[in-house]
């Protein structure tokens, strides 16, 4: 981006012709596919469930007063839960991962980022039941642990939470190592060396230097993972054996399931963004406060 | 240069997807997933010309959604025995114009003058099925299971698979209990909700895509199933058995049907009329062994087949069909999720 004359820092320029133009694309583009189903969702949260499906004109109240079951309380609050373990397990994962790329050789770097993103050619579904070939009974683990004799009988693998974690993981770590990659590589050296001259031992470098300049990196990446990891549910059912509900399946159920609930199904989905909009506030509301109290 | 070059065949684009295009006649036909052999949809275009333009659901309800939306205009759908009964009532189905469609009388009597279309005028029957118990005789001694209470007596626990229907489950507490299963409100659910709470907790895989997966590869012992996944289980070894509940169990029969606002009728009553052929329903039966309706195709059949109980149930098993339950089936959604989440 080319820095425009004459603008420096806290000088603001009323935007051009030109510049609304370029932005109206965008502003189509979020109104199509972001403001519009969002309002058709909040208009059938407040319908009425069709007989066959789908929602009748009218106003109803139902589908809230289902909100506030116990049920979604149970199953939301699972829901978060493994969204949150799936996303520090990828973090904690990630992180040597990415150090590893962003210090090796630049002609090795490539590579490695390379093997990263190449299992994003496979579809996620495959990708998830080839963890059943892996896990299952009769499968690929269980059958190099029997020959090798380190089990006498095949061990349960699939269809337990550990299967589902497992395949959360699989799934979103290269969301996390790749934003962990770019903050890391942007670090300068130079700032190591000089923690070591000031007397920092590695431990220290890294809680006192590199974790807080990396900081950026890490909210990225666990946003990019909390947030779909909270309303995936292909994995739960695929690894998981489908035998608790997760949030998303919930919100499936009420549109693909028999009981046909749309209102219903619209309402948790709102529900589910606005919990969204409000961490996202108390989180930038918390950002701003450590930012002040550290100044 | 190359930027000038694709900018080039860019614009060709339209021009030549313009010139190719012929009249061909198409049939769009939205069918559940593993029903509709591919062999059967080529069979019909090298006939008939016809194209094939195929969308698959895994559920009625995915299919309502997609039908309902208005977005594309399906020539044939597949809906089960209730939801075509829910889509007459509403008008949303056209009448079969028998005279294009014959062959009806091949059809086994049981199968036709339902009660989800009395008149026989808007379903042409596709396949039969039921749901029932299959065990692994080598784990589990066959003789000892022959309910669903005997699946759920606590020995089995974690060694079960079941469809994951909330209707289906449902529907097997009621029987266990003597319940009718077309009648439910709150007071008959509560009265199964003790039988529900001790079984769902033994239960390790809930899959109705495809649960024979499990019974396979060794996860479980036991399993829920539909009977066609059953029969596909007994075909693949002989180690797994069929047992029929004795309670009683859902029997259910799939249709092909033409939506009001189908683009082309004419298309959709050839395609009845081919899989209504004999040897064309061979075929679907010899890949998805669920009970053929087609006496003439059934003649076709190996012995083996017909011999497979779990396709072929014996005569006085206790089978009912579904109805349509209207918004009770929101209470029965609720009470399983209920459940399901520990509650």
């Amino acid at each position: 981006m080319l820095p425009a004359a004459g603008v420096g820092p806290g000088v603001t320029r009323r935007p051009g012709v030109a510049a609304r133009l370029l932005i109206l694309p965008l502003v189509a583009w979020a109104g199509a596919f972001v403001v519009l189903p969002t309002a058709i969702l909040v208009v059938y949260a407040f319908g009425r469930r069709g007989t066959l499906g789908g929602v009748e004109p009218g106003f109803g109240l139902d589908a809230w007063s289902r909100v506030l079951d116990p049920t979604v309380r149970v199953v939301l609050a699972r829901s978060l839960a493994w969204a949150a373990l799936a996303t520090v397990a990828c973090l904690v994962l990630a992180w040597p991962v990415a150090w590893t790329i962003a210090r090796a050789h630049p002609r090795r770097r490539t590579l490695l980022l390379a093997l990263v993103v190449v299992p994003f050619w496979t579809s996620f579904l495959i990708r998830t039941y080839a963890w059943v070939t892996i896990l299952k009974g009769e499968g690929l683990l269980n059958g190099a642990l029997l020959a090798a004799g380190i089990v006498a009988a095949p061990i349960e693998m699939l269809y337990t939470p550990g299967a589902v974690l497992v395949g959360l993981v699989h799934t979103f770590l290269p969301f996390a190592i790749l934003p962990l990659y770019a903050a890391i590589e942007a670090l300068d050296p130079a700032l190591f060396e000089a923690a070591a001259d000031l007397g920092a031992g590695p431990v220290r470098t890294l809680r006192e230097v590199v974790l807080p300049l990396t900081r950026p990196g890490i909210e990225a990446a666990a946003l990019l993972i909390f947030v779909p990891a909270l309303g995936l549910y292909a994995v739960n059912d695929i690894l998981g054996g489908g035998r608790v509900d997760m949030i998303g399946n919930l919100i499936a159920d009420q549109f693909k399931g028999a009981a046909r609930d749309w209102p219903f199904g619209a309402a948790l989905s709102v529900t589910l963004l606005l919990a969204f909009a409000l961490a996202w506030r108390l989180a930038g509301r918390g950002r701003s406060l450590a930012a002040g109290l550290d100044r | 240069m190359r930027l000038v070059l694709a900018a080039v065949l860019f614009a060709c684009l339209p021009v030549a997807a313009c010139t190719r295009r012929e009249p061909a006649p198409e049939l769009q036909l939205f069918a559940w997933s593993e029903y509709v052999p591919d062999e059967v949809v080529d069979g019909f275009t090298t006939e008939t010309g016809i194209r094939v333009n195929r969308e698959t659901f895994a559920s009625n309800e995915e299919m309502l959604a997609k039908l309902l939306s208005g977005a594309t205009h399906y020539d044939v759908v597949q809906p089960s025995d209730y939801t075509a009964e829910a889509l007459a009532r509403e008008g949303r189905l056209r009448p079969i114009d028998w005279s294009k469609v014959p062959g009806l009388r091949n059809l086994a009597p049981e199968f036709l003058h339902l009660p989800h279309d009395p008149d026989q005028k808007y379903t042409l029957p596709w396949m039969g099925g039921t749901v029932g118990i299959v065990v692994n005789a080598e784990r589990v001694s066959p003789e000892t299971v022959r309910s669903y209470a005997d699946v759920f007596r606590g020995e089995h626990r974690g060694r079960i698979a079941v469809v994951d229907d909330p209707r289906e489950i449902v529907s097997w507490a009621l029987a266990t209990e003597g319940l009718p299963i077309n009648r439910i409100d709150a007071s008959s659910l509560a009265r199964v909700e003790p039988l529900l709470r001790a079984w769902l907790p033994q239960v390790r895989v809930f899959d109705s895509d495809s649960p024979k997966t499990a019974l396979l590869d060794g996860d479980v012992d036991l399993g829920i199933v539909w009977s066609g996944e059953g029969a596909l289980l007994l075909d693949e070894d002989p180690k797994f058995r069929w047992v029929q509940p004795a309670a009683g169990a859902h029997r259910f029969v799939d249709t092909l049907a033409i939506p009001v606002d189908a683009p082309n009728p004419e298309a959709a009553h050839r395609f009845l009329a081919y899989v209504l052929r004999p040897e064309v329903s061979a075929r679907i039966s010899a890949a998805y062994p669920y009970t053929n309706p087609n006496l003439a195709a059934r003649r076709l059949l190996s012995a083996k087949q017909l011999a497979n109980p779990a396709s072929y149930p014996p005569q006085e098993a206790k089978l009912e069909f579904f109805r349509d339950i209207g918004a009770a089936a929101v209470l029965v959604d609720r009470a399983i999720a209920r459940l399901k989440a520990g509650l």
